[in-house]
């Protein structure tokens, strides 16, 4: 309940924020566009934009809210629901984001797994909301936070994606996805990357959660 | 019982009332309605905001006039604060009870403000002993409120902080803001509230789960002098309400509304 | 302005018979003090109960539900002297200067 009301108004406060927001929604279009003459190219790109633009919009969420958000907890809130309602307010509006992008690129390349695209770019948006957290929750000024999350996605980028390098990466489930989704390799490329996916979610997810919960711990205050 | 009834009970227990004093002042409500021959949201309005005035009616008078003699809300015993090696200060000792204004004085840089972050339990002593009640409301000095969120917006989610259904927080907010003369925009986002607007918001919001200590950081900065007479008068309310309140300040002459000065700076 | 002598007010019509709320309304009406809404009065009264000052029954009425009255006890007429001191005072004052003022 407390999550959901959270979770609610931390996208209505997003949603004001008109400038930054249409930033965010055509960051991953930028992306897209660069290598459109080629369908892998462009969807791997795309899938990386996505994660780019709502890990940075969940640092910022989460950073913005670090003066309401003890208040809330001395309120009676629980910090489950408190930063949860904060990831959960961001990843369903990743996973919006990815849903119209994937509508875009059927329509203009057509897919030939469409349902292995699709689960490429949500997974990759919902990976991104707790990485996003975690960065915040380690890094807590905004700045810091923005540049390593720039500094992630170049090396998911640039690095070989065979390597050990890659594969440490947050972002490597959806790459491993997509080559099942657009060069019709086998289905061991798409668990492969869903369980690259579902591990690094619990591991953002969990590491976010045990950093706050330790920083909004509130002390045990005998009753005088 | 009726459904007003069975709000008010609610609410009584949301505030700390025990189940069997909050149904039976819920049955005495009901029977009162009865004899006046009139429903109970006409006779007393609405049910959340009634509970409130009945809890704050029944603690006022039952303490005595002269002094405070509440229960203890607030114990520090020796706490201490050090940064690296630098200590903030050290050996604090301060008893706060309901119906009792302390004021928390000294000079910049003292460490009023991590002591009062110490009392809401947000800082960690470096040593000593903290007691407080679970009940506690707190009011920073800046920030703590979202720009991009109306008032409204703001009590819903402090509201749900502290388990109130949205509308019921929302109509909560808006009467305690009104006793700061203040009428909340429907539509005005909190960043484009003036300062002293804004430190209404914040107090109203350190208030709304009718908490038993409230801890202020310098709240009237930005206040004009209607305003500043207001919150002391909201202050004064609190006190015969039987709530014990902390009050960190640097303004000499608001000593004359406080029943005991706690001087940070004189420790050193 | 009645605020801090409803409890006087109450106590003193205790101090005559033993009555119910509603009744007790109906008196400070009739005697031209005030119109008491029900918000305010049942909260002194519960009040009056806690600091011991009155002492409730239930009795049963001619129709409808049955009525907690209230009686003043020894507390309370301890107190009801008290606030009478202090009530005369006040209103000794009051006529003090409304008198200096009227002889100009």
């Amino acid at each position: 309940m407390t999550a959901l009301v959270v979770a609610a108004l931390s996208a209505r406060e997003v949603g004001r924020r008109r400038t930054a927001l249409v930033l965010v929604i055509s960051l991953p279009l930028w992306f897209y566009l660069v290598r459109r003459d080629l369908t892998g190219q462009s969807l791997r790109m795309l899938t990386l934009g996505i994660g780019w633009a709502v890990s940075t919009l969940t640092l910022f969420v989460v950073n913005a809210s670090r003066g309401v958000d003890p208040r809330l907890r001395l309120s009676g809130a629980s910090t489950a629901a408190v930063i949860g309602g904060r990831l959960l307010a961001t990843t369903a509006g990743g996973v919006a984001l990815a849903a119209a992008y994937w509508l875009l690129a059927a329509v203009d390349q057509g897919l030939d797994r469409p349902a292995a695209a699709a689960l490429m770019m949500a997974l990759t948006a919902a990976v991104a909301a707790p990485l996003g957290g975690l960065v915040a929750a380690v890094l807590p000024r905004e700045l810091e936070g923005a540049l390593a999350l720039l500094s992630i996605c170049a090396v998911q980028m640039l690095a070989d994606p065979a390597g050990l390098v890659a594969k440490l990466m947050p972002f490597w489930s959806g790459r491993e996805i997509g080559t099942y989704a657009v060069d019709a390799t086998g289905p061991e490329y798409l668990w492969r990357g869903l369980a690259h996916g579902v591990l690094t979610w619990l591991i953002c997810a969990g590491g976010t959660w045990s950093i706050f919960a330790w920083r909004l711990r509130l002390p045990r205050c005998p009753e005088p | 019982m009726t459904a007003w009834g069975v709000r008010f009970e609610d609410e009584l227990r949301r505030l700390g009332v025990q189940p069997g004093r909050a149904r039976q002042l819920a049955d005495e409500t009901a029977q009162q309605a009865a004899e006046c021959d009139a429903a109970p949201d006409s006779l007393f309005g609405p049910a959340h905001l009634y509970a409130r005035h009945l809890l704050s009616e029944l603690t006022t008078r039952t303490l005595p006039l002269n002094g405070p003699s509440g229960p203890v809300r607030l114990r520090l015993t020796g706490v201490g604060k050090r940064y690296r090696r630098r200590t903030v200060f050290d050996g604090v000792d301060l008893t706060v009870r309901g119906g009792e204004v302390a004021a928390i004085v000294g000079a910049n840089g003292c460490g009023k403000s991590t002591l009062l972050r110490i009392c809401a339990g947000l800082t960690r002593p470096s040593s000593g002993r903290v007691q407080r009640t679970r009940r506690v409301g707190f009011v920073p000095q800046d920030a703590g409120t979202a720009g991009w969120l109306t008032a409204d917006e703001h009590f819903t989610l402090f509201g749900a902080a502290a388990g109130m259904a949205p509308r019921r927080a929302r109509s909560t907010g808006e009467h305690l803001a009104a006793r700061l003369a203040w009428r909340p925009g429907r539509k005005q986002l909190t960043q484009h509230l003036s300062g002293g607007t804004r430190q209404k918001l914040n107090l109203v919001l350190g208030e709304l789960h009718s908490p038993d200590l409230l801890l202020l950081d310098e709240p009237y900065q930005g206040f004009d002098q209607g305003t500043y007479l207001d919150f002391w008068h909201q202050v004064r309310a609190w006190r015969e309400a039987g709530r014990a309140v902390v009050v960190v300040t640097h303004l000499l002459h608001d000593l004359q509304h406080v029943d005991q000065v706690f001087d940070l700076g004189a420790l050193r | 302005m009645l605020h801090g002598f409803l409890d006087l007010c109450l106590l003193a019509m205790l101090r005559e018979k033993p009555d119910y709320g509603y009744g007790l309304a109906q008196r400070l009406a009739t005697a031209g003090v005030a119109d008491v809404p029900g918000g305010t009065l049942y909260p002194a009264l519960l009040r009056l109960e806690q600091q011991g000052l009155a002492s409730p029954s239930w009795g049963p009425s001619e129709s409808g539900p049955r009525r907690k009255y209230y009686a003043i006890t020894d507390l309370g007429r301890t107190e009801l002297a008290a606030q009478v001191t202090g009530w005369q005072r006040f209103r000794d004052g009051v006529d003090t200067l409304v008198a200096a003022g009227a002889r100009r």
